[in-house]
């Protein structure tokens, strides 16, 4: 909204500048230079709007004609600077070796001056006006076009089109004219507006300090510079020009926002209208359920779990009613593709989801503790889920590149994790950490402490995410996608690792991957998900011999049968078409529109999960025929 | 250390070509410079001044020999004498030079002091009145010329509240109170055009690391809130800003030019602005070099800095 007028109010504040400016001459206007010494400083009339200046000139005329003096030199000095900018970048961008080097790197030079002093070492040698302005002017904003040409010379350079003109034999200069010079100019439109607010405000300062355009030639920082003197007599006649310079420069900023935003769309600011933003502890789930005692072996038990996030468009339930169980000791693997559903499932148990927009809508998330106590995690509030996390429940994410912080060392990061939740002295926590690190197999622990993120390999970064999940000691371990982004080699290590932890301490294990041939490895059972609902669930073994659903079928399809480097990724059959947008999705099964056995009856009504077996169930309702 | 060499080696090679390029621009003007510098609304100087002037300047020795004089001049630390009186220029540059930096430094401490704590505050809450409010005055800010600012700040507390004196200049040793009032205008008239700069960083970077896996691990082990923020997301925001006011530096120390004239404070600029006036070549010339060897020596101040807030710059 204020965006907006803004933006209404710069265009139409730009727009009667430069016409008044251009048309200056030709206006009813009062000499600007016209002195009357008897009226100095008198007041706005009707004759003088604005009133008089110190010799008694009209001010509104005077700042008419210092925008004239002002435009001119600025949108001058812009395009020249354009101009000898753009055929420095685009020869430098395009012409690789010496060429590149004569054309980019003298301007570095002219960069390592503050522009100011370039300017003034300049007027120094040639004396003050409008010519010497515009040239060094034109001059300092060279490279400001010369780089963002010559980067986006680089990026284009090796585009096939502009390849097929080279091999069609067409002389560079037609190449750089006709194929690389469209692209780069939303960019350089850009820095255009960006250099005439920088040449407006160094003129004015420049002639501010009486450096720049020379009198009588009315200007806007020599009409300050005058006005300076006498500003405790007649403070309007300092405000009038100052007004216009800043509204001026405010303009060409906002325009150039603007054309920042239509050229370059990924800079764009989405905002979520407030409105939309969902409270997390609203009223209905402010309380926390005592939800009672567990008598067998179940860690972790979901029931019904339902979230809700925030979109420009509306509210989408990534999770729509989706229960799990996990017993200690037992590996789930919670399978399905990019917005299944299966990753959001795991951060609302953490209550990691996307603050502001998103709340666990419905459901109930009950947690076992070691004392046999069912906690519901859905109703804690957030400030005292904080002892859950790391010493009750450890997560660890996909990207290892990311999931640690590039500034600490690794042993700080561990031993963040150790006095999250016990005071301890520095030493045994630092004990803790380095054993922490012994554990999850890292070669040279003692060393590694003391390394940062960078210096260690992907899956070595994966091990210290694993080790820092542990640290805590945790009962549960949500492990999201963690061997997606590694090599086969190394997810096989991972996975090794996660069954051996597992053994080793009975911890539970929710295993969240898209690819189902890695469940085969870790999980005990498979709990296959779509568009937010659970589809299937079953053994392991029931889900690779006896899959039911359709979906699970595909996906099981579209495993790789000899996971080797080339064939890693490559899928053999792929489910056809695409999943369905969470804001439309289909009345009935939502696998339907993708689904080879679809008929009417599958979009009577969503299918329930049904049991096929004591541990088998399936969300189809033709599951049966199809078996 | 092999960053520091290497950043250090950068910063000297930068500060050759800068020295070199001053003295190149007094011969790549077109025309006779000793006529140039003394010819002043079209009327031609005589010939037995720009004689001496050459002389003076040393104009009469072939370019090489003048080159390396130069050079060697400039490293011994011999930046010539002015053309009004004779003094050596480096000695006012050295009383000067104190006054100017301490400007700087005090506008950047207000800009950081002011627009970190506002950036982190839009960005938490994104969207909201603090936000809606801190990005339009930022933006405000960035379009107010530095000179516009320091101007209207005489007017509004020096003339028409009558607070504090319109510029002017005590010694730290002599007055300290009335030292920092007289410093407090000029500061805050750089930082209106700083902070912003700040602002936005913060705000940015901070929306862009909240999002970062690691926070999210940084979560998942426990933290709690306020130590997942500080040392998870603005402990993080901490290289770009310096990067930022790094880029900032050239700016900066335009401004300071006009920001002396404005409040009289006699530091390098001020010094600067009378001689270019007075078209007093020499010394023009030694203080635009001293003030690049400022500018190149932040910059690498930056350059350390950033090193030091961000391993992954220090161990490439
Ligand atoms: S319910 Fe129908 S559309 Fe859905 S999976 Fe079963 S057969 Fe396919």
């Amino acid at each position: 909204m204020l965006r907006n007028v803004t933006l209404v109010f710069a265009i139409g504040f730009l727009a009667a500048m430069v016409a008044l400016a251009v048309f200056a001459p030709l206006l009813p206007l009062p000499d600007p230079v016209k002195m009357d010494v008897i009226s100095r400083m008198a007041g706005p009339s009707w004759a003088h709007p604005f009133g008089q200046d110190e010799y008694g000139r009209d001010i509104f005329s005077r700042i008419i004609h210092g925008a004239r003096a002002s435009l001119a030199v600025s949108l001058t000095a812009a395009a020249l600077a354009g101009a000898a900018g753009v055929i420095v970048g685009l020869v430098g961008g395009y012409f690789q070796g010496w060429i590149e080097l004569a054309t980019m790197r003298p301007l570095d030079v002219i960069l390592s001056f503050p522009p100011m002093l370039l300017a003034l070492l300049a007027v120094a040698l040639l004396g003050p006006g409008a010519l010497t302005l515009t040239v060094i002017l034109s001059i300092l904003f060279i490279p400001a076009y010369a780089r963002v040409t010559y980067g986006e010379v680089l990026v284009v350079r090796n585009h096939e089109y502009v390849e097929a003109a080279r091999a069609l034999g067409h002389r560079p200069l037609r190449i750089l004219a006709r194929t690389i010079l469209p692209n780069v100019a939303g960019p350089v439109l850009v820095q255009f507006s960006l250099v005439v607010a920088s040449c407006i405000v160094l003129e004015s300062g420049l002639s501010f300090l009486g450096l720049g355009v020379v009198p009588p030639t009315p200007s806007w920082g020599l009409m300050i510079r005058g006005a300076r003197a006498y500003m405790h007599l007649d403070p309007m006649g300092i405000v009038w020009p100052c007004m216009a310079l800043v509204f001026t420069v405010f303009s060409v900023n906002r325009l150039c926002d603007h054309l920042r935003d239509v050229f370059d769309p990924k800079a764009r600011r989405v905002s979520f209208s407030p409105a939309s933003a969902i409270d997390e502890d609203d009223g209905a789930r402010g309380r926390e359920a005592a939800a009672g005692s567990a008598t067998d072996d179940m860690l972790l038990d979901i029931r019904n779990l339902t979230t809700e996030i925030a979109v420009p468009r509306g509210s989408i339930r990534a999770v729509d009613g989706v229960s799990l169980k996990v017993r200690r000791g037992e590996a789930v693997a919670l399978v399905g593709e990019s917005g299944s559903g299966k990753s959001m499932t795991g951060l609302a148990i953490m209550k990691l989801l996307p603050r502001r927009i998103s709340r666990i809508a419905r459901g109930s998330i009950d947690y076992v503790t070691a004392d046999r106590q069912r906690h519901d995690l859905a109703t804690v509030p957030l400030n005292r889920f904080r002892a859950y996390r790391g010493k009750e429940i450890g997560m660890v994410f996909q990207e290892p590149m990311a999931c640690l912080n590039p500034v600490y060392t690794i042993g700080y990061q561990l031993v963040e994790a150790v006095t999250a939740h016990a005071r301890l002295p520095k030493q045994e926590t630092w004990a803790r950490a380095l054993k922490a690190l012994k554990q999850v197999g890292i070669p040279d622990p003692e060393r590694r402490l003391h390394e940062y993120p960078h210096q260690l390999s992907g899956g070595m970064r994966q091990r210290v995410a694993i080790a820092i999940a542990l640290c805590g000691k945790p009962s549960l371990l949500i492990a999201d996608e963690p061997t997606t982004a590694l090599d086969v080699t190394v997810q096989a290590q991972i996975l090794d690792l996660l069954e051996q932890i597992r053994e080793a301490s009975r911890i539970g294990l929710i295993f969240i991957t898209h690819n189902l041939g890695v469940v085969a490895e870790i999980a005990d059972r498979v709990v296959v998900m779509y568009c937010g609902q659970v589809v299937e669930e079953g053994t392991a073994e029931e889900i690779f011999y006896t899959p039911r659903h359709p979906y699970t079928r595909g996906l099981l399809a579209s495993v790789p049968k000899v996971e080797d480097k080339t064939g890693g990724n490559k899928r053999l059959s792929s489910i056809p078409g695409a999943v369905p947008s969470p804001l439309a999705l289909p009345p009935g099964c939502r696998f339907a529109p993708r689904c080879a056995h679809a008929t009417d009856l599958c979009n009577a009504g969503v299918p329930a999960l049904e049991p096929v077996s004591d541990s088998q169930a399936a969300r189809c309702v033709r599951w049966r025929e199809l078996a | 250390m092999n960053y520091v060499v290497r950043r250090g080696a950068t910063a000297i090679a930068t500060l050759f070509a800068v020295a070199s390029l001053i003295f190149l621009l007094l011969h790549l003007v077109p025309g006779d410079p000793a006529e140039i510098l003394l010819s002043s609304g079209g009327i031609a100087p005589s010939k037995e001044s720009v004689e001496a002037l050459r002389v003076n300047l040393g104009l009469d020795k072939p370019l090489l020999e003048q080159y390396i004089t130069y050079l060697g001049n400039i490293t011994t630390g011999n930046l010539g004498t002015s053309f009004q009186d004779g003094a050596p220029i480096g000695d006012e540059i050295v009383k000067r030079l104190p006054r100017t930096l301490e400007l700087i430094l005090a506008a950047t401490f207000i800009s950081v002091l002011v627009g970190m704590p506002a950036g982190v505050a839009a960005a938490l809450r994104r969207g909201g009145v603090i936000d809606g409010l801190c990005s339009s005055l930022a933006s405000f800010g960035l379009s107010v010329p530095v000179f516009v600012t320091g101007t209207l700040l005489i007017l509004l507390f020096s003339q028409i509240l009558r607070l504090v004196p319109a510029g002017g200049y005590v010694g730290f040793a002599d007055n300290p109170a009335q030292h920092i009032v007289y410093l407090l205008l000029p500061a805050v008239s750089i930082a209106v055009g700083l902070i912003p700069v700040v602002f936005r960083m913060v705000r940015t970077s901070i929306l862009e690391f909240l999002e970062k896996e690691w926070v999210r691990t940084a979560r998942a082990k426990g933290l709690d809130e306020p130590r997942v923020l500080l040392l998870h997301v603005v402990r993080n925001s901490l290289s770009p800003v310096v990067t930022v006011l790094g880029l900032h530096m050239g700016t900066l120390l335009g401004g300071t030019v006009l920001v002396e004239y404005v409040f009289n404070w006699p530091g390098l600029s001020g010094m600067l602005v009378q001689a270019v006036e007075q078209r007093d070549y020499p010394a023009v010339q030694g203080i635009v070099l001293v003030i690049c060897l400022l500018f190149v020596l932040i910059n690498l101040g930056v350059d350390l800095l950033y090193g030091m807030l961000d391993p992954r710059v220090r161990y490439k």
